[in-house]
């Protein structure tokens, strides 16, 4: 395979670093392009070109230069999209947007595949801001423009679910391996089988390299699979030296004490109703282009240690999760309900 | 620090932790498994099963002795004759085996033991693991009086282990697909990897402490899903667990302990060996490596076996055996 010429839009952020290393590592040769004001040192030996996407002429340094592939890692409004083909799209071999599993409406249905376009949200309008349309509607237009700015034949739509690891500023799967260390009883949302689903950041970012390797286009969902939260929580409490111990309280219950999935329990969702499919995608289609997931056990233990090397106030400060005192305040509810 | 045996499985952990903390280490044992292991440990030659065997030890004197290989109380008889009056500990390895009714759950180190093997004479060979152990414990302590310390580990588990009690269920959940996973997720299960048993009984002879200790992990018994999952998560493959109730497996002859190794359930006759209380050792220091750590290990050191070796694993059920119960288990519960 002859070595790919690769702009990546961003690159310093989440997903970006790991990106950008992976890409390295497969004698590929790499530009960055963004503001130079999210960790500048990263990368001396990269080349960087200097942008800003809010900005007026934003692309300019852009202008004149052909790349193999561009990978759009954090549009947040459309027009990014639209103004980014403007400067590249005759001069780029494939255009890759990173979309989100957010795109979807309702996950209703078990087994959803690329396929089920009906489930998708409706288009936001192509000058929407943050504050006019849903990060999902949002993304569908991205989508969109995407295939009609740069071409369906040189447009690959990579959907992640949540995605994890160290780097995660969001906390929600960080919450888990975070609680489980910290010991003694924890509340487990729902039961040991519901399915959860959620792609390590280090795994998404080498897939979407190797797509581009094999100049894949069109669109992948991109999430792990099989997972429940059993593997979750014991996995995590597998790379620590904790004494956890898990109390599962059924969602019933859980809805009862307004508890919100996702957010106060982070990672689940009731496995019924309108997210009877949420973790439970079929994703065969990425698995058979070569998406791999590493250990869970892994994604445990290096989110612990980006977790760790945070200031005392950031670890603190977790942004998903139960606080401590509810926890406990609903455990004691449960046992009194339930006289266990 | 002098180590009775040392070349074994538990007895290579526990010298080299010794050594790496600046003990002095003696090795009294045949010089026939392993010599020459540890150059900087001396070397005392000595058949315990010998007349006279323990000679090489009189009229030395140490601080701590560990006597890692024994179920055979003569031997105790005879290395406290060869060292009473000149060691300050002596540390016995036992085991949760030695406990009386091994149907109760929860067993502390007050929970009785079996009625102790003869010393000698015709039934003293034929006498079960725990009544020698159980005499065995009864031995140190008269003989070392304070200084006499037992150790009762549940199942030994890490790298270096030859039972594959522990090792078939990484070993099976590296392989993938549907596993046999026995009774329910909160049946109790335990364990100890070797290294955090032999760093704290290294830990107990730097305190001085004595007495009698359980010593099994983890921290808080969860159950065998702790387990089963846990070992799933330093995996990435397609394995899932099906759940096949303990009626079930007994219906099947399949065994807890030769089948499915390390899974206990409530009214078995291993359940003390899986429920075993464990304040008193935590209280003097001893701690537990995560699962993980415990698992990588094991299944490097087991790579590195002879593939022979890899193939016929000494415990767990056999694969074929294992896809036809769970087959009849599909057909029994109408999904199959």
């Amino acid at each position: 395979m002859a070595p790919l010429r690769i702009l990546i839009l961003g690159g310093t952020g989440f997903i970006g670093p790991h990106q950008v290393e992976y890409a390295l590592s497969r004698g590929h040769t790499v530009t960055l392009f963004n503001r130079g004001k999210t960790n500048p040192g990263l990368f001396p030996n990269v080349e960087k070109l200097i942008g800003d996407r809010n900005a007026p002429d934003g692309y300019a340094a852009l202008k004149g230069r052909t790349w193999d592939v561009v990978i759009d890692n954090p549009v947040q409004v459309p027009r990014w999209v639209r103004e980014a083909g403007a400067v590249l799209a005759p001069n780029v071999g494939q255009y890759v947007f990173v979309s989100t599993l957010s795109t979807y409406k309702t996950r209703a249905k078990i087994g959803m595949t690329e396929m089920d376009t009906d489930m998708l949200n409706t288009p936001s309008a192509p000058d929407a801001t943050e504050q006019s349309a849903t990060y999902g509607e949002r993304k569908v237009r991205g989508e969109i423009d995407a295939r009609e700015t740069f071409g369906v034949n040189k447009t690959l739509v990579v959907r992640p679910g949540l995605i994890v690891g160290p780097g995660d500023l969001t906390d929600r799967f960080s919450y888990w391996p975070i609680r489980i260390e910290q010991g003694g009883e924890v509340l487990a949302p729902g039961t040991a089988d519901d399915p959860v689903a959620f792609i390590d950041q280090r795994d998404l970012s080498e897939f979407i390299v190797r797509l581009c390797e094999q100049r894949a286009m069109g669109t992948y969902n991109v999430v792990g699979q099989g997972t429940t939260m059993s593997d979750m929580l014991y996995g995590c409490k597998a790379v620590t030296t904790s004494d956890a111990c898990f109390t599962w309280v059924d969602a019933d219950f859980v809805a009862e004490k307004k508890l919100r999935p996702y957010a106060d329990l982070p990672v689940w969702m009731p496995p019924r109703g309108t997210s009877a499919g949420w973790a439970r995608m079929d994703v065969s289609k990425s698995v058979k282009a070569g998406l791999t997931c590493r250990p869970l056990a892994e994604t445990a233990r290096d989110t612990l240690t980006f977790y760790h090397a945070q200031t005392p106030e950031r670890q603190a400060a977790l942004k998903a999760g139960l606080a401590p005192d509810r926890e406990k305040q609903v455990l004691a509810e449960w046992h009194a309900k339930t006289g266990r | 620090m002098l180590v009775l045996g040392g070349t074994g499985y538990i007895g290579p952990h526990l010298v080299s932790h010794a050594l790496a903390r600046g003990h002095a280490v003696t090795l009294f044992n045949r010089g026939k498994t392993k010599p020459g292991l540890f150059p900087k440990a001396e070397q005392l030659i000595g058949d315990r099963n010998a007349a006279d065997g323990h000679a090489a030890l009189r009229g030395r004197a140490w601080d701590v002795v560990f006597d890692l290989p024994t179920t055979n109380p003569q031997w105790i008889v005879n290395a406290a004759d060869a060292l009473k009056g000149n060691v300050g500990q002596y540390v016995f390895v036992s085991s949760t085996g030695a406990y009386k009714d091994y149907t109760r759950s929860f067993p502390d180190e007050t929970h009785p033991v079996m009625d102790p093997a003869p010393i000698d004479g015709p039934t003293a060979a034929t006498a079960s693991y725990g009544a020698k152990k159980s005499r065995c414990e009864q031995l140190v302590m008269e003989a070392f009086g304070a200084g006499g310390t037992v150790v009762r580990p549940g199942l030994i588990v890490g790298p270096g282990d030859l039972t594959d009690r522990f090792t078939y269920w990484p070993v099976r959940i590296e392989r993938g697909g549907e596993i046999l996973a026995p009774g329910t997720p909160d049946d109790p299960a335990q364990w100890i990897d070797v290294r955090d048993l032999t760093e704290w009984m290294v830990r107990l002879g730097e305190s001085r402490t004595t007495g009698i200790f359980n010593a099994v992990g983890p921290r808080t018994i969860c159950g065998i899903g702790e387990l089963l999952y846990g070992i799933k998560s330093c995996f990435a493959n397609d394995a899932q667990f099906t759940w096949v109730p303990q009626p079930f497996l007994a219906e099947q002859k399949v065994r807890s302990w030769g089948d499915m190794p390390v899974w206990s359930y409530p009214g078995a006759s291993t359940v003390a060996f899986c429920t075993s209380v464990i304040e008193k050792a935590v209280a003097a220091g001893l701690t537990f490596r995560p699962l993980a750590t415990t698992v990588r290990d094991a299944m490097t050191w087991y790579h590195a076996r002879p593939a022979a070796e890899q193939e016929r694993l000494r415990a767990g059920i056999a694969p074929e055996r294992e896809r036809e119960v769970l087959a009849l288990w599909h057909t029994r519960r109408g999904d199959g």
